[in-house]
């Protein structure tokens, strides 16, 4: 038989779709895929000998404890000790890597300009540290470093002299504090939750709010009020005027908070008014009680007072040095501008990004991040018992930063010196208290441990706990509240929109992971969005997902605007802290 | 031979403060990266997504709850198994864990289309994390490549360090404290929580608790539970979407 040239193509051709109906080509495309699976644009996982390490959380006042699982040196995950970690606690690994970071800044050149401005200060001018978390044992440093000082001011936001005891509360009444967010710690309230009923009273529908047995949505900038009136300082009539409840509630919530015997009323820094409510309530003593701290060497308490920010007079501070290192309370620029020298002021700002107080100031100094950083943790304000923890360091900082503290210290010429471990020191020489540790779960009384292993364990992530204040002065921090200061403080009916932020503010830096929650999904509202009533945004002219620009006393932002029908009319919800104002609108961009 | 676990997790709806904790948690424990620019809650990834659903009713009347939605772990005539052409699916008869292997994905996506819950993600963009960034990366699991398919599979990586713990201590079973998946560890509430379903012990399995889309017989391994009625028809709707946002989308 011949072969001709058309029966070689007739069988090369044949075989072509033969092969088709055999498993090799798609067994190759599956093959096609494992070899692009492992292709060099997709990073690989380092490997490594995988190691528990211990520390605290320092980026809110929770400081909750977190076991770091590490391959190597290096953090892979974070995980709780006693219960689950907000997103931020389990993303804090990742801060240091964040592209918005600071590692290098114009330290010398900082050092020197500071040093000529205090030296130039004149006689009614300050020298002022703004303290954002107060508390720490580098507040303590920077409060001796002010005293040291001529002109040296120790500036900080107002802290409640009081704790709360969530675990006693058979009712809790919440006068708009993010309970179930970012307020206290989440292993005592979560762990005290099914203990109580909580009432929630606050203007849009929060995630607190969402999980309250009750929710009494009342007008913006109402709580204080609130507060009076059921303590009987406002008519029933009158507090149902300003906040928007009716007599019928008002009546309801008041019975509920004076017949039950363990009650509590919160709210989000523990004002005056709302310590006077509780003591007329006779909850002092019993749910709420005095706030204590861990002990001090002797010689710190020679330091610079504690003044708030609104104490100190306008136009007088000359150097101001902003520590944001810790991430705390968010004060408004506007209300810091104030009180700086009318003629060529110096600000630095301590921080770990350029983004939040940095945009003011001529020099901005990178800081380490959590949890680069060494630092303590104040007790939180649901902790009736003072503590101590330290957030020890699980990856080291970059050459290029610096530690506030110290930074601070030099310029007053204090010696440098190891003030958590002087401080850990005092604690221990104190003998009171126990020493919990999380790697192998025991609790030790202090007088049984050494001083070398003490301050081992606390940097192992321990936790000092010593013995609740008793409560003897019922009056501490419930200062009197006037009617009238209250009724000054509430927004002006005007045309305009109260506009006011989620929840309380984060670091200045969250994990890029956080796009999950606000961009690959809708649970939180991005940084540059704000919510509104459908009705308002339609009397507005502005529709769903448009973009527009938000104008407040602040400034102005564009911002993409939503609608939801949980926020209340007349209200602006707003993600970020430096937006909210009592007046602002949103106009078509 | 250890006998066959079914795993399977209960949620507490009324315990779920939309904190979004399981959601990075399992980000970070699966390797999962950031969004790029133009990623959003259609085209994103997340393996557990948590949806804030409402009784319908405007302020001050509406009532909101949390929702997270992740696989289900179909255990009858589970969609995506059933279509995909890969095989690139399968259910582990030891665990009951419906698996996906991405390194068998085409991309077809018709595992997508099957999947009732909207569970199951497509990698539109290569993976990639901020410079630096990878070193935090999990060495349990592979990041996977653009153009397949992921979705939750119950912590696979735990499971098998789990495995090998209790080999190493000379057992065959693991101990149900030693496989905790990433979201339930997060959870700072305690509203997830995760075992076997086969083990009586447990009540995860609770006569008051309900399963999303019921009616549609996929037997799905994720219990929920909540008091409140609206909460529990919201779980037999279709997947939770805000109405002006899909308007705005026309």
């Amino acid at each position: 038989m011949k072969t001709t040239r058309r029966d070689i193509f007739k069988f090369a051709g044949g075989s072509a779709l033969g092969v088709l109906f055999t498993p090799a080509p798609w067994r190759l495309i599956t093959d096609t895929a494992l070899w692009s699976e492992n292709w060099p644009g997709i990073p690989r996982p380092a490997r490594g000998e995988i190691r528990a390490k211990f520390t605290n959380c320092s980026l809110c006042t929770a400081g909750c404890a977190v076991r770091a699982r590490c391959v190597g040196d290096q953090p892979v995950s974070l995980a709780g000790v006693r219960g689950g970690l907000c997103p931020f606690g389990v993303t804090g690994h990742h801060l240091p890597y964040h592209p918005a970071r600071l590692r290098q800044g114009p330290v010398s050149e900082a050092t020197a300009a500071v040093a000529e401005a205090i030296a130039k200060c004149g006689p009614d001018e300050r020298v002022a540290v703004l303290d954002l978390r107060p508390g720490r044992t580098a507040s303590w440093t920077a409060r001796r470093a002010m005293a040291a000082l001529k002109s040296g001011l120790y500036i900080a936001p107002a802290q409640s002299p009081v704790a709360v005891d969530l675990s006693k509360a058979k009712t809790v009444l919440s006068l708009g504090a993010p309970l179930v967010e970012r307020w206290g710690t989440p292993a005592n309230v979560f762990a005290a939750r099914d203990g109580f009923r909580l009432i929630q009273a606050e203007p849009v529908e929060s995630r607190t709010a969402a999980l309250a047995d009750l929710w009494l949505p009342i007008r913006p900038g109402s709580e204080e009020a609130l507060a009076l009136g059921l303590a009987g300082q406002l008519s029933t009539a009158e507090t149902a005027q300003i906040t928007g409840l009716t007599e019928l509630q008002l009546a309801s919530v008041g019975q509920t908070i004076a017949s039950c015997r363990l009650s509590l009323v919160i709210d989000k820094n523990m004002s005056p008014a709302v310590v006077s409510l509780n003591v007329k309530l006779g909850n002092w003593g019993r749910t709420i009680g005095p706030r204590a701290e861990a002990p001090v060497p002797r010689e710190w308490e020679k330091a610079a007072p504690v003044t708030e920010l609104a104490a100190v007079p306008d136009r007088s501070v000359r150097v101001l040095l902003i520590d944001e290192s810790a991430p705390g309370e968010y004060l408004p620029w506007d209300a810091i501008e104030k009180k700086l020298a009318p003629e060529n002021p110096l600000v630095v700002v301590f921080a770990w990004s350029a983004n939040g107080y940095g945009r003011h100031a001529k020099y901005v100094l990178p800081t380490p991040v959590y949890p680069e950083a060494l630092d303590d943790i104040p007790s939180a304000i649901d902790s009736p018992a003072p503590c101590f923890r330290i957030a020890a360091p699980l990856v080291a900082a970059p050459a290029g930063v610096v530690n506030p503290s110290e930074f601070i210290a030099s310029l007053a010429g204090l010696p440098p010196s190891d003030t958590l471990r002087e401080r850990a020191a005092a604690i221990h020489q104190a003998g009171l208290g126990t020493l919990v540790t999380y790697a192998d779960a025991k609790s030790v009384p202090v007088k049984d441990v050494k001083p070398d292993d003490f301050w081992k364990a606390l940097n192992a992530g321990g936790c000092w706990v010593g013995q609740a204040l008793p409560p003897a002065n019922p009056q501490a921090g419930a200062a009197t509240v006037r009617a009238a200061t209250v009724r000054e403080r509430l927004p002006r009916a005007t045309d305009d929109l109260v506009v006011i932020a989620t929840t309380p503010p984060a670091a200045s830096l969250i994990s890029p992971l956080f796009t999950k929650l606000y961009q690959e999904s809708d649970l939180l509202l991005a940084p540059n969005c704000v919510a509104l009533h459908p009705l308002d945004a339609a009397r507005c002219g502005i529709a769903f997902g448009t973009h527009a620009i938000l104008e407040t006393p602040n400034g102005k932002w564009s911002v993409r605007v939503l609608t939801d029908s949980s926020v209340r009319p007349g209200v602006i919800l707003a993600a970020r802290p430096e937006m909210a104002g009592a007046q602002g609108k949103v106009v078509r961009a | 031979m250890t006998a066959p676990k079914k795993y399977g997790m209960s949620i507490d709806v009324d315990r779920c403060t939309g904190c979004g904790s399981c959601m990075v948690a399992c980000a970070v424990e699966n390797n999962i990266p950031p969004a790029r620019p133009g990623a959003n809650d259609r085209n994103g990834l997340t393996w557990i997504r948590v949806y804030k659903v409402d009784n319908g009713e405007d302020y001050p009347g509406k009532r909101s709850a949390f929702v997270p939605v992740l696989c289900q772990q179909c255990g009858e005539h589970t969609p995506c198994a059933s279509v995909c052409p890969q095989q690139a699916v399968d259910v582990d008869p030891q665990t009951g864990v419906v698996g996906q292997m991405p390194e068998r994905c085409l991309g077809c996506r018709y595992c997508m289309a099957a999947c009732p819950y909207h569970a199951r993600y497509f990698n539109w963009w290569d993976p990639r994390w901020p410079a630096g960034m990878e070193k935090t990366l999990n060495p349990d699991v592979a990041p996977r490549m653009r153009g397949v398919v992921e979705k939750c599979n119950f912590c696979h990586g735990r499971w098998h360090a789990a495995k090998e713990k209790a080999a190493a201590a000379g057992k065959t079973e693991i101990q149900p404290g030693d496989y905790v998946p990433a979201c339930v560890e997060a959870c700072p509430t305690g509203a997830i929580r995760f075992g076997d379903l086969n083990d009586p012990s447990n009540d995860l399995r609770h006569p008051d608790s309900f399963r999303l889309l019921e009616k549609l017989g996929t037997d799905p391994k994720i219990y929920y539970r909540s008091k409140r009625d609206w909460v529990r028809q919201a779980g037999q709707a279709a997947r939770p979407v805000s109405p002006e946002k899909e308007a705005s989308r026309g």
